[in-house]
Protein backbone atom coordinates (compact mmCIF):
# COMPACT_ATOMS: atom_id res chain seq x y z
CA UNK A 1 0.00 0.00 0.00
CA UNK A 2 1.26 3.61 -0.83
CA UNK A 3 1.34 6.65 1.13
CA UNK A 4 -1.49 8.85 0.28
CA UNK A 5 -0.77 11.90 2.97
CA UNK A 6 2.66 12.65 4.58
CA UNK A 7 2.72 14.91 7.32
CA UNK A 8 6.61 16.31 8.46
CA UNK A 9 7.68 18.42 10.87
CA UNK A 10 3.67 20.22 11.44
CA UNK A 11 3.65 23.22 13.56
CA UNK A 12 0.97 25.98 14.45
CA UNK A 13 1.70 28.73 16.52
CA UNK A 14 -0.83 31.35 17.79
CA UNK A 15 0.58 34.15 18.77
CA UNK A 16 3.11 32.72 21.10
CA UNK A 17 1.59 29.20 21.99
CA UNK A 18 2.37 26.27 20.31
CA UNK A 19 -1.05 24.19 18.86
CA UNK A 20 0.87 21.78 17.14
CA UNK A 21 4.23 21.16 17.45
CA UNK A 22 6.70 19.58 14.96
CA UNK A 23 3.81 16.76 14.97
CA UNK A 24 5.53 14.19 11.78
CA UNK A 25 3.23 10.95 10.41
CA UNK A 26 2.20 9.15 7.73
CA UNK A 27 -0.95 7.29 6.14
CA UNK A 28 -1.20 4.54 3.77
CA UNK A 29 -3.68 4.23 1.01
CA UNK A 30 -6.83 2.66 2.46
CA UNK A 31 -5.76 2.95 6.11
CA UNK A 32 -7.85 4.03 9.13
CA UNK A 33 -5.80 6.52 11.09
CA UNK A 34 -7.25 7.48 14.59
CA UNK A 35 -5.62 10.85 16.40
CA UNK A 36 -7.11 11.00 20.50
CA UNK A 37 -5.21 13.28 23.20
CA UNK A 38 -6.68 15.31 25.59
CA UNK A 39 -8.76 18.61 25.10
CA UNK A 40 -6.65 21.27 23.70
CA UNK A 41 -4.07 18.96 22.28
CA UNK A 42 -3.86 20.07 18.77
CA UNK A 43 -6.02 17.28 17.11
CA UNK A 44 -8.55 19.65 15.51
CA UNK A 45 -6.14 22.22 15.03
CA UNK A 46 -4.50 19.38 12.83
CA UNK A 47 -7.63 18.97 10.63
CA UNK A 48 -7.89 22.52 9.95
CA UNK A 49 -3.63 22.48 8.76
CA UNK A 50 -4.65 19.66 6.58
CA UNK A 51 -7.85 20.97 4.72
CA UNK A 52 -6.41 24.25 4.54
CA UNK A 53 -8.49 26.32 6.81
CA UNK A 54 -5.42 27.17 9.20
CA UNK A 55 -1.72 27.68 7.68
CA UNK A 56 0.84 25.80 9.05
CA UNK A 57 4.11 28.06 10.81
CA UNK A 58 6.48 24.97 9.29
CA UNK A 59 6.35 22.14 7.88
CA UNK A 60 5.09 19.80 4.93
CA UNK A 61 2.23 18.32 4.12
CA UNK A 62 2.15 15.85 0.86
CA UNK A 63 -0.72 14.67 -0.52
CA UNK A 64 -0.91 11.96 -2.78
CA UNK A 65 3.24 13.26 -3.67
CA UNK A 66 1.57 17.28 -4.17
CA UNK A 67 2.50 19.23 -1.23
CA UNK A 68 -0.91 20.69 -0.29
CA UNK A 69 0.14 23.46 1.75
CA UNK A 70 -1.01 26.88 1.24
CA UNK A 71 -3.90 25.60 -0.84
CA UNK A 72 -7.18 27.13 -0.64
CA UNK A 73 -9.82 24.41 1.46
CA UNK A 74 -11.64 24.30 -1.56
CA UNK A 75 -8.70 22.92 -3.50
CA UNK A 76 -8.15 20.68 -0.98
CA UNK A 77 -11.26 19.06 -1.27
CA UNK A 78 -11.29 19.07 -5.01
CA UNK A 79 -7.82 17.05 -4.84
CA UNK A 80 -9.61 14.75 -2.88
CA UNK A 81 -9.76 15.68 0.70
CA UNK A 82 -12.89 16.24 3.09
CA UNK A 83 -13.76 16.58 6.44
CA UNK A 84 -16.29 17.25 8.91
CA UNK A 85 -16.92 19.16 11.84
CA UNK A 86 -16.56 18.30 15.13
CA UNK A 87 -19.68 20.58 16.06
CA UNK A 88 -21.78 19.88 13.22
CA UNK A 89 -22.04 22.67 10.54
CA UNK A 90 -25.44 22.30 8.02
CA UNK A 91 -26.77 24.65 6.40
CA UNK A 92 -29.86 24.81 8.75
CA UNK A 93 -32.43 26.75 5.71
CA UNK A 94 -31.55 24.69 3.00
CA UNK A 95 -33.01 20.82 3.28
CA UNK A 96 -31.16 17.54 3.50
CA UNK A 97 -30.95 17.31 -0.19
CA UNK A 98 -29.71 20.40 -0.68
CA UNK A 99 -27.10 20.43 1.98
CA UNK A 100 -25.52 17.30 -0.06
CA UNK A 101 -26.50 18.58 -3.63
CA UNK A 102 -23.72 21.84 -2.91
CA UNK A 103 -20.49 19.43 -2.00
CA UNK A 104 -21.85 17.63 -5.28
CA UNK A 105 -21.19 20.89 -6.99
CA UNK A 106 -18.08 20.74 -5.92
CA UNK A 107 -15.18 21.27 -9.09
CA UNK A 108 -14.50 17.22 -7.74
CA UNK A 109 -18.02 16.35 -7.18
CA UNK A 110 -19.50 18.60 -10.40
CA UNK A 111 -17.27 16.65 -12.80
CA UNK A 112 -17.45 13.13 -11.53
CA UNK A 113 -21.63 14.48 -11.31
CA UNK A 114 -21.53 14.06 -15.39
CA UNK A 115 -20.09 11.13 -15.96
CA UNK A 116 -21.88 8.62 -13.51
CA UNK A 117 -25.13 10.30 -13.26
CA UNK A 118 -27.03 13.77 -12.52
CA UNK A 119 -26.43 15.65 -9.74
CA UNK A 120 -29.82 14.92 -8.12
CA UNK A 121 -29.24 11.71 -8.60
CA UNK A 122 -25.74 11.47 -6.83
CA UNK A 123 -27.16 13.75 -3.91
CA UNK A 124 -29.91 11.30 -3.42
CA UNK A 125 -27.31 7.96 -3.55
CA UNK A 126 -24.86 9.90 -0.90
CA UNK A 127 -28.35 10.54 1.34
CA UNK A 128 -29.14 7.15 0.51
CA UNK A 129 -26.02 5.56 1.80
CA UNK A 130 -25.61 7.19 5.48
CA UNK A 131 -29.67 6.11 5.62
CA UNK A 132 -31.14 9.75 5.58
CA UNK A 133 -33.66 8.47 2.63
CA UNK A 134 -36.92 9.88 3.05
CA UNK A 135 -35.75 12.72 4.89
CA UNK A 136 -34.53 14.84 1.62
CA UNK A 137 -37.28 17.44 1.74
CA UNK A 138 -36.99 18.15 5.36
CA UNK A 139 -34.49 21.26 6.52
CA UNK A 140 -31.86 20.76 7.99
CA UNK A 141 -32.65 22.72 11.43
CA UNK A 142 -35.51 20.06 12.15
CA UNK A 143 -33.36 16.97 11.94
CA UNK A 144 -32.10 15.43 14.80
CA UNK A 145 -28.34 15.64 16.08
CA UNK A 146 -27.73 12.02 15.03
CA UNK A 147 -28.98 12.59 11.69
CA UNK A 148 -26.80 15.68 11.37
CA UNK A 149 -24.02 13.81 11.96
CA UNK A 150 -25.12 11.71 8.94
CA UNK A 151 -25.62 14.43 7.07
CA UNK A 152 -22.17 15.97 8.03
CA UNK A 153 -21.05 12.63 6.87
CA UNK A 154 -22.72 12.47 3.41
CA UNK A 155 -21.75 15.44 2.60
CA UNK A 156 -18.09 14.98 3.26
CA UNK A 157 -18.84 11.63 1.00
CA UNK A 158 -20.15 13.78 -2.11
CA UNK A 159 -17.00 15.48 -2.83
CA UNK A 160 -16.11 12.35 -3.32
CA UNK A 161 -12.61 12.09 -1.29
CA UNK A 162 -9.86 9.57 -1.25
CA UNK A 163 -8.98 10.85 2.07
CA UNK A 164 -11.95 11.61 4.76
CA UNK A 165 -10.85 13.53 7.90
CA UNK A 166 -14.29 12.35 10.91
CA UNK A 167 -13.74 15.08 13.86
CA UNK A 168 -15.33 13.43 16.52
CA UNK A 169 -18.08 11.74 14.80
CA UNK A 170 -19.70 10.35 17.61
CA UNK A 171 -19.60 13.37 19.87
CA UNK A 172 -23.15 13.84 21.45
CA UNK A 173 -24.64 10.62 20.11
CA UNK A 174 -26.27 8.00 22.12
CA UNK A 175 -25.21 4.73 22.27
CA UNK A 176 -27.97 3.14 19.73
CA UNK A 177 -26.95 5.79 17.35
CA UNK A 178 -23.31 5.18 17.74
CA UNK A 179 -24.01 1.79 17.27
CA UNK A 180 -25.52 2.40 13.49
CA UNK A 181 -23.01 5.36 12.42
CA UNK A 182 -19.83 2.65 13.35
CA UNK A 183 -20.72 0.35 10.98
CA UNK A 184 -21.20 3.06 8.08
CA UNK A 185 -17.40 4.35 8.84
CA UNK A 186 -16.41 0.87 8.68
CA UNK A 187 -17.99 0.06 5.52
CA UNK A 188 -16.18 3.48 3.92
CA UNK A 189 -13.06 2.17 4.94
CA UNK A 190 -14.04 -1.71 3.41
CA UNK A 191 -14.26 0.20 0.67
CA UNK A 192 -11.38 1.71 0.09
CA UNK A 193 -11.28 5.35 1.53
CA UNK A 194 -8.27 6.34 3.56
CA UNK A 195 -9.60 7.59 7.10
CA UNK A 196 -8.27 9.43 10.15
CA UNK A 197 -10.72 9.73 12.64
CA UNK A 198 -10.67 12.04 15.85
CA UNK A 199 -12.48 10.70 18.76
CA UNK A 200 -12.91 10.83 22.40
CA UNK A 201 -14.74 7.39 22.91
CA UNK A 202 -12.09 5.14 22.47
CA UNK A 203 -13.34 1.66 22.73
CA UNK A 204 -15.68 2.79 19.73
CA UNK A 205 -12.80 4.57 17.91
CA UNK A 206 -10.76 1.11 18.11
CA UNK A 207 -13.04 -0.95 16.55
CA UNK A 208 -12.35 1.68 13.58
CA UNK A 209 -8.65 1.61 13.55
CA UNK A 210 -5.55 0.26 13.89
CA UNK A 211 -3.14 2.47 14.19
CA UNK A 212 -3.43 5.58 16.86
CA UNK A 213 -1.49 8.73 17.10
CA UNK A 214 -1.77 10.46 20.64
CA UNK A 215 -1.14 13.98 20.91
CA UNK A 216 -0.62 15.93 24.27
CA UNK A 217 0.17 19.56 23.93
CA UNK A 218 0.46 20.35 20.70
CA UNK A 219 3.08 17.65 20.31
CA UNK A 220 2.91 13.78 19.12
CA UNK A 221 3.88 11.20 22.39
CA UNK A 222 3.02 7.82 20.93
CA UNK A 223 2.19 6.36 17.47
CA UNK A 224 1.16 2.77 17.52
CA UNK A 225 -1.40 0.43 17.83
CA UNK A 226 -4.36 0.53 20.60
CA UNK A 227 -2.39 -1.96 22.37
CA UNK A 228 1.01 -0.67 22.50
CA UNK A 229 -0.98 2.31 22.94
CA UNK A 230 -2.33 0.82 26.41
CA UNK A 231 1.29 0.01 27.58
CA UNK A 232 2.57 3.59 27.08
CA UNK A 233 3.80 5.29 29.81
CA UNK A 234 3.69 8.71 28.47
CA UNK A 235 -0.47 7.89 26.98
CA UNK A 236 -1.17 6.52 30.00
CA UNK A 237 -0.24 9.64 32.19
CA UNK A 238 -1.45 12.24 29.57
CA UNK A 239 -4.86 10.42 28.37
CA UNK A 240 -5.71 7.77 29.50
CA UNK A 241 -5.12 7.74 33.19
CA UNK A 242 -4.93 5.03 35.80
CA UNK A 243 -7.07 2.20 34.80
CA UNK A 244 -7.80 3.60 31.15
CA UNK A 245 -5.99 0.56 29.28
CA UNK A 246 -8.76 -1.16 29.29
CA UNK A 247 -10.71 1.51 26.99
CA UNK A 248 -8.18 0.91 24.04
CA UNK A 249 -8.27 -2.52 24.34
CA UNK A 250 -11.14 -4.17 22.28
CA UNK B 1 -35.86 16.78 -5.75
CA UNK B 2 -39.09 18.96 -4.35
CA UNK B 3 -41.31 18.09 -1.99
CA UNK B 4 -44.57 18.39 -3.09
CA UNK B 5 -45.34 21.60 -1.03
CA UNK B 6 -42.45 23.20 -3.04
CA UNK B 7 -43.11 22.33 -6.16
CA UNK B 8 -47.02 24.07 -5.16
CA UNK B 9 -45.21 26.94 -3.69
CA UNK B 10 -43.05 27.08 -7.21
CA UNK B 11 -46.06 26.95 -9.12
CA UNK B 12 -48.09 29.40 -7.02
CA UNK B 13 -44.66 31.85 -7.30
CA UNK B 14 -44.41 31.35 -10.99
CA UNK B 15 -48.43 31.97 -11.72
CA UNK B 16 -48.08 35.07 -9.10
CA UNK B 17 -45.55 36.31 -10.85
CA UNK B 18 -46.96 35.88 -14.80
CA UNK B 19 -50.11 38.04 -13.45
CA UNK B 20 -48.13 40.70 -12.06
CA UNK B 21 -46.23 40.51 -15.37
CA UNK B 22 -50.03 41.02 -16.81
CA UNK B 23 -50.80 43.93 -15.00
CA UNK B 24 -47.68 45.47 -15.19
CA UNK B 25 -47.70 45.47 -19.00
CA UNK B 26 -51.15 46.94 -19.13
CA UNK B 27 -50.62 49.61 -16.94
CA UNK B 28 -50.39 52.13 -20.12
CA UNK B 29 -52.97 50.71 -22.03
CA UNK B 30 -55.75 51.42 -19.28
CA UNK B 31 -54.07 54.82 -16.90
CA UNK B 32 -53.81 57.65 -18.53
CA UNK B 33 -52.59 59.50 -15.68
CA UNK B 34 -49.26 60.62 -17.18
CA UNK B 35 -47.95 61.09 -13.03
CA UNK B 36 -48.95 57.30 -12.18
CA UNK B 37 -47.19 55.86 -15.21
CA UNK B 38 -44.03 57.81 -13.97
CA UNK B 39 -44.62 56.30 -10.75
CA UNK B 40 -44.73 52.77 -11.77
CA UNK B 41 -41.64 53.37 -14.30
CA UNK B 42 -39.92 54.78 -10.71
CA UNK B 43 -41.27 51.00 -8.77
CA UNK B 44 -39.69 49.68 -11.96
CA UNK B 45 -36.23 51.32 -11.70
CA UNK B 46 -36.18 50.18 -7.72
CA UNK B 47 -37.37 46.69 -8.36
CA UNK B 48 -34.19 46.35 -10.34
CA UNK B 49 -32.13 48.06 -7.36
CA UNK B 50 -33.51 45.78 -4.68
CA UNK B 51 -33.07 42.41 -6.71
CA UNK B 52 -29.51 43.38 -7.32
CA UNK B 53 -28.99 44.51 -3.93
CA UNK B 54 -30.45 41.03 -2.72
CA UNK B 55 -28.44 38.43 -5.14
CA UNK B 56 -25.34 40.19 -3.08
CA UNK B 57 -26.72 40.75 0.25
CA UNK B 58 -29.59 38.37 0.63
CA UNK B 59 -27.86 35.38 -0.82
CA UNK B 60 -24.06 35.94 0.85
CA UNK B 61 -25.55 37.43 3.93
CA UNK B 62 -23.40 40.37 3.22
CA UNK B 63 -25.73 43.51 4.25
CA UNK B 64 -24.30 46.07 2.44
CA UNK B 65 -24.57 49.70 3.18
CA UNK B 66 -23.49 51.13 0.04
CA UNK B 67 -25.23 49.90 -2.98
CA UNK B 68 -25.93 53.62 -4.29
CA UNK B 69 -22.51 53.41 -5.32
CA UNK B 70 -23.38 50.62 -8.24
CA UNK B 71 -26.50 53.06 -8.86
CA UNK B 72 -24.80 56.18 -8.99
CA UNK B 73 -21.84 54.80 -10.63
CA UNK B 74 -24.43 53.41 -13.57
CA UNK B 75 -26.29 57.04 -13.26
CA UNK B 76 -23.14 58.67 -13.44
CA UNK B 77 -21.63 57.00 -16.33
CA UNK B 78 -24.74 56.84 -18.47
CA UNK B 79 -25.00 61.09 -17.69
CA UNK B 80 -21.63 61.97 -18.51
CA UNK B 81 -21.12 59.63 -21.87
CA UNK B 82 -24.37 60.96 -23.17
CA UNK B 83 -23.97 64.61 -21.92
CA UNK B 84 -20.47 65.11 -23.09
CA UNK B 85 -20.00 62.39 -25.97
CA UNK B 86 -23.56 62.45 -27.30
CA UNK B 87 -23.70 58.54 -26.91
CA UNK B 88 -27.23 57.01 -27.04
CA UNK B 89 -29.32 55.82 -24.34
CA UNK B 90 -29.21 52.37 -25.30
CA UNK B 91 -25.36 51.89 -25.13
CA UNK B 92 -24.68 54.39 -22.41
CA UNK B 93 -27.37 51.68 -20.35
CA UNK B 94 -25.25 48.64 -20.94
CA UNK B 95 -21.76 50.70 -20.18
CA UNK B 96 -23.15 51.91 -16.95
CA UNK B 97 -23.88 48.84 -15.63
CA UNK B 98 -20.43 47.79 -17.43
CA UNK B 99 -18.40 49.95 -15.39
CA UNK B 100 -20.97 49.28 -11.98
CA UNK B 101 -19.57 45.81 -12.49
CA UNK B 102 -16.10 47.20 -12.47
CA UNK B 103 -16.93 48.74 -9.50
CA UNK B 104 -17.65 45.86 -7.73
CA UNK B 105 -14.96 43.77 -8.59
CA UNK B 106 -12.65 46.61 -7.47
CA UNK B 107 -14.85 47.05 -3.91
CA UNK B 108 -15.61 43.40 -3.94
CA UNK B 109 -11.65 41.90 -3.85
CA UNK B 110 -10.65 43.70 -0.40
CA UNK B 111 -14.44 43.85 0.50
CA UNK B 112 -15.11 40.22 1.05
CA UNK B 113 -12.86 39.65 3.32
CA UNK B 114 -14.27 41.61 5.75
CA UNK B 115 -17.58 40.64 7.66
CA UNK B 116 -20.45 41.73 9.48
CA UNK B 117 -20.33 45.60 10.25
CA UNK B 118 -16.99 45.86 8.83
CA UNK B 119 -18.29 45.01 5.35
CA UNK B 120 -21.03 47.07 5.84
CA UNK B 121 -19.00 50.21 6.65
CA UNK B 122 -16.90 49.51 3.89
CA UNK B 123 -19.62 49.27 1.33
CA UNK B 124 -20.91 52.34 3.28
CA UNK B 125 -17.47 54.20 2.98
CA UNK B 126 -16.87 53.58 -0.65
CA UNK B 127 -20.22 54.92 -1.73
CA UNK B 128 -19.41 58.15 0.72
CA UNK B 129 -16.20 58.49 -1.43
CA UNK B 130 -18.00 58.42 -4.71
CA UNK B 131 -20.82 61.15 -3.64
CA UNK B 132 -17.51 63.11 -2.08
CA UNK B 133 -16.04 62.76 -5.47
CA UNK B 134 -19.00 64.27 -7.19
CA UNK B 135 -18.48 67.55 -5.61
CA UNK B 136 -14.90 68.01 -6.18
CA UNK B 137 -14.86 67.47 -9.70
CA UNK B 138 -17.93 69.54 -10.01
CA UNK B 139 -16.20 71.12 -12.99
CA UNK B 140 -17.26 67.80 -14.72
CA UNK B 141 -20.05 66.63 -12.82
CA UNK B 142 -22.03 69.43 -12.21
CA UNK B 143 -21.25 69.54 -8.29
CA UNK B 144 -24.38 69.51 -5.75
CA UNK B 145 -26.57 70.49 -8.93
CA UNK B 146 -26.00 67.64 -11.00
CA UNK B 147 -25.78 67.89 -15.23
CA UNK B 148 -29.31 68.38 -16.72
CA UNK B 149 -29.91 67.79 -20.13
CA UNK B 150 -29.58 64.26 -20.64
CA UNK B 151 -31.16 62.90 -23.65
CA UNK B 152 -34.38 60.55 -23.08
CA UNK B 153 -34.66 56.83 -22.68
CA UNK B 154 -37.73 57.44 -25.45
CA UNK B 155 -39.91 60.32 -26.65
CA UNK B 156 -43.32 59.01 -25.46
CA UNK B 157 -43.90 57.88 -22.36
CA UNK B 158 -45.63 54.72 -23.27
CA UNK B 159 -42.18 53.96 -25.27
CA UNK B 160 -40.13 55.10 -21.95
CA UNK B 161 -42.44 53.07 -20.00
CA UNK B 162 -42.59 49.83 -21.99
CA UNK B 163 -38.27 50.17 -22.06
CA UNK B 164 -38.33 50.38 -17.78
CA UNK B 165 -40.27 47.10 -17.95
CA UNK B 166 -38.58 45.22 -20.50
CA UNK B 167 -35.31 46.20 -18.64
CA UNK B 168 -36.93 45.36 -15.05
CA UNK B 169 -37.80 41.65 -16.45
CA UNK B 170 -34.63 41.27 -17.82
CA UNK B 171 -32.69 42.32 -15.27
CA UNK B 172 -34.92 40.71 -12.59
CA UNK B 173 -35.33 37.54 -14.49
CA UNK B 174 -31.73 36.72 -14.31
CA UNK B 175 -31.64 37.10 -10.49
CA UNK B 176 -34.30 34.97 -10.58
CA UNK B 177 -33.42 32.34 -12.35
CA UNK B 178 -29.82 32.83 -11.46
CA UNK B 179 -31.22 33.10 -7.83
CA UNK B 180 -32.82 29.49 -8.34
CA UNK B 181 -30.28 27.72 -10.09
CA UNK B 182 -27.18 25.78 -8.49
CA UNK B 183 -25.38 28.58 -8.22
CA UNK B 184 -28.70 30.06 -6.39
CA UNK B 185 -28.20 27.49 -3.90
CA UNK B 186 -24.12 27.83 -3.42
CA UNK B 187 -24.62 31.47 -2.48
CA UNK B 188 -26.97 30.49 -0.32
CA UNK B 189 -25.29 28.04 1.42
CA UNK B 190 -22.28 30.59 1.73
CA UNK B 191 -24.76 32.82 3.90
CA UNK B 192 -26.01 30.10 5.68
CA UNK B 193 -22.05 28.62 6.81
CA UNK B 194 -19.18 29.89 4.36
CA UNK B 195 -16.60 27.26 5.65
CA UNK B 196 -19.12 24.45 5.89
CA UNK B 197 -19.32 25.78 2.24
CA UNK B 198 -15.61 25.77 1.98
CA UNK B 199 -15.16 22.36 3.00
CA UNK B 200 -17.93 21.22 0.88
CA UNK B 201 -15.55 22.22 -2.11
CA UNK B 202 -16.66 25.74 -2.63
CA UNK B 203 -14.69 28.08 -4.05
CA UNK B 204 -16.59 30.97 -1.60
CA UNK B 205 -14.70 34.06 -2.72
CA UNK B 206 -15.39 33.71 -6.73
CA UNK B 207 -19.00 33.42 -6.12
CA UNK B 208 -19.31 36.38 -3.73
CA UNK B 209 -17.10 38.13 -6.37
CA UNK B 210 -19.43 36.78 -8.81
CA UNK B 211 -22.13 37.81 -7.02
CA UNK B 212 -20.82 41.60 -6.69
CA UNK B 213 -19.97 42.06 -9.90
CA UNK B 214 -24.00 40.87 -11.40
CA UNK B 215 -25.27 42.66 -8.96
CA UNK B 216 -23.23 46.01 -9.58
CA UNK B 217 -23.80 45.42 -13.37
CA UNK B 218 -27.93 45.47 -12.77
CA UNK B 219 -28.14 48.52 -10.17
CA UNK B 220 -26.03 50.43 -12.77
CA UNK B 221 -27.97 49.62 -15.94
CA UNK B 222 -30.80 50.88 -13.49
CA UNK B 223 -29.12 53.94 -12.26
CA UNK B 224 -27.88 54.44 -15.89
CA UNK B 225 -32.20 54.27 -16.88
CA UNK B 226 -32.29 56.48 -14.09
CA UNK B 227 -30.47 59.56 -15.13
CA UNK B 228 -31.89 58.91 -18.86
CA UNK B 229 -35.57 59.05 -17.43
CA UNK B 230 -34.77 62.15 -15.12
CA UNK B 231 -32.92 63.92 -17.92
CA UNK B 232 -30.93 64.55 -15.22
CA UNK B 233 -28.34 63.13 -12.23
CA UNK B 234 -26.99 64.35 -9.16
CA UNK B 235 -25.27 63.36 -5.90
CA UNK B 236 -28.66 62.21 -4.47
CA UNK B 237 -27.80 58.92 -6.76
CA UNK B 238 -25.03 58.33 -4.54
CA UNK B 239 -26.76 59.30 -1.02
CA UNK B 240 -26.70 56.85 1.41
CA UNK B 241 -30.61 57.80 1.79
CA UNK B 242 -31.05 55.38 -1.26
CA UNK B 243 -28.42 52.80 0.00
CA UNK B 244 -30.73 52.69 3.20
CA UNK B 245 -34.11 52.65 0.62
CA UNK B 246 -33.24 49.57 -0.98
CA UNK B 247 -32.30 47.70 2.58
CA UNK B 248 -35.88 48.54 3.95
CA UNK B 249 -37.53 47.98 0.71
CA UNK B 250 -35.72 44.87 0.68
CA UNK B 251 -36.23 43.53 4.66
CA UNK B 252 -40.12 44.59 4.31
CA UNK B 253 -40.83 42.24 1.28
CA UNK B 254 -38.34 39.31 2.50
CA UNK B 255 -34.37 39.40 2.17
CA UNK B 256 -33.16 36.73 0.10
CA UNK B 257 -35.84 35.76 -2.09
CA UNK B 258 -35.42 38.05 -4.99
CA UNK B 259 -39.42 38.11 -5.29
CA UNK B 260 -39.95 39.31 -2.03
CA UNK B 261 -37.49 42.50 -2.42
CA UNK B 262 -39.39 43.53 -5.54
CA UNK B 263 -42.91 43.43 -4.52
CA UNK B 264 -41.41 45.68 -1.59
CA UNK B 265 -39.96 48.08 -3.86
CA UNK B 266 -43.74 48.02 -5.87
CA UNK B 267 -45.61 48.69 -2.02
CA UNK B 268 -43.38 51.14 -0.68
CA UNK B 269 -43.15 53.35 -3.93
CA UNK B 270 -47.09 53.31 -4.41
CA UNK B 271 -47.25 53.54 -0.11
CA UNK B 272 -44.76 56.84 -0.85
CA UNK B 273 -46.53 58.39 -2.97
CA UNK B 274 -50.10 57.81 -1.69
CA UNK B 275 -49.09 59.47 1.47
CA UNK B 276 -48.17 62.51 -0.69
CA UNK B 277 -52.15 63.93 0.41
CA UNK B 278 -50.59 63.96 3.86
CA UNK B 279 -47.23 65.56 3.56
CA UNK B 280 -46.87 66.65 7.17
CA UNK B 281 -47.19 63.43 8.45
CA UNK B 282 -45.98 61.30 5.64
CA UNK B 283 -42.73 60.52 6.80
CA UNK B 284 -44.27 59.49 10.33
CA UNK B 285 -46.45 56.94 8.88
CA UNK B 286 -44.55 55.56 6.68
CA UNK B 287 -41.87 55.16 9.48
CA UNK B 288 -44.93 53.26 11.31
CA UNK B 289 -45.64 51.29 8.72
CA UNK B 290 -42.17 49.53 8.15
CA UNK B 291 -41.67 49.01 11.65
CA UNK B 292 -44.81 47.38 11.98
CA UNK B 293 -44.02 45.22 9.15
CA UNK B 294 -40.69 44.53 10.71
CA UNK B 295 -42.35 43.51 13.93
CA UNK B 296 -45.20 41.39 12.72
CA UNK B 297 -43.81 40.39 9.68
CA UNK B 298 -40.15 39.77 10.31
CA UNK B 299 -39.68 36.99 7.26
CA UNK B 300 -41.42 39.86 5.16
CA UNK B 301 -44.58 40.27 3.50
CA UNK B 302 -44.17 37.98 0.60
CA UNK B 303 -42.74 34.94 2.72
CA UNK B 304 -45.22 35.57 4.84
CA UNK B 305 -48.22 35.41 2.11
CA UNK B 306 -46.52 32.33 0.31
CA UNK B 307 -46.80 30.41 4.48
CA UNK B 308 -50.23 31.34 4.48
CA UNK B 309 -50.76 30.16 0.90
CA UNK B 310 -48.95 27.00 1.97
CA UNK B 311 -51.08 26.04 4.85
CA UNK B 312 -53.93 26.43 2.50
CA UNK B 313 -52.85 24.40 0.50
CA UNK B 314 -51.55 21.57 3.00
CA UNK B 315 -54.83 22.09 4.40
CA UNK B 316 -56.52 21.15 1.14
CA UNK B 317 -54.60 18.15 1.10
CA UNK B 318 -55.62 16.27 3.92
Amino acid sequence: MGTILEVHDLTKYFGGLGAVRNVSFTLHQGETLGIIGPNGAGKTTIFNLLTGFLKPSRGMITFRGESIVGLKPWTIVNKGIARTFQIVRPFHQLTTFENVTISCLSQTGASKGRKDGGVEEKSGKFLESVGLSGKEGMLAKDLSHGDLKRLELARALATEPELLLLDEPFAGLGLQEIYSLSPLIQKLSQEGHSIIIIEHKLRELMKLVKRVITLNFGEKIADGTPEELSRDEKVIQAYLGKGGQTLVTV
Amino acid sequence: MLAKENRSLFTSERIGLLVALAILSAVPLFIENRAVVELVILANIYAVYVASWDILCGYTGRVSFGHALFIGGGAYTAALLNFYFKIPPWLTIFIGGGIAAILGLIIGMPCLRLRGPYFALATFAAAAVAHGLTDVYWEITGGLDGLYGISPIWPTLAGKYYFSLLLTVLCCGIVYAGGRSNKGLILKSIREDEMAAMASGINTTRYKLTAFVVSGFLAGAAGAFYSHNQLHVGPETLSINLSILVIIMSVVGGIGTITGPICGAYLLTIFNEMLREWEEVRLLIYTAAVVLILLFLPKGVLPTLSDAIMGLIKKKGR
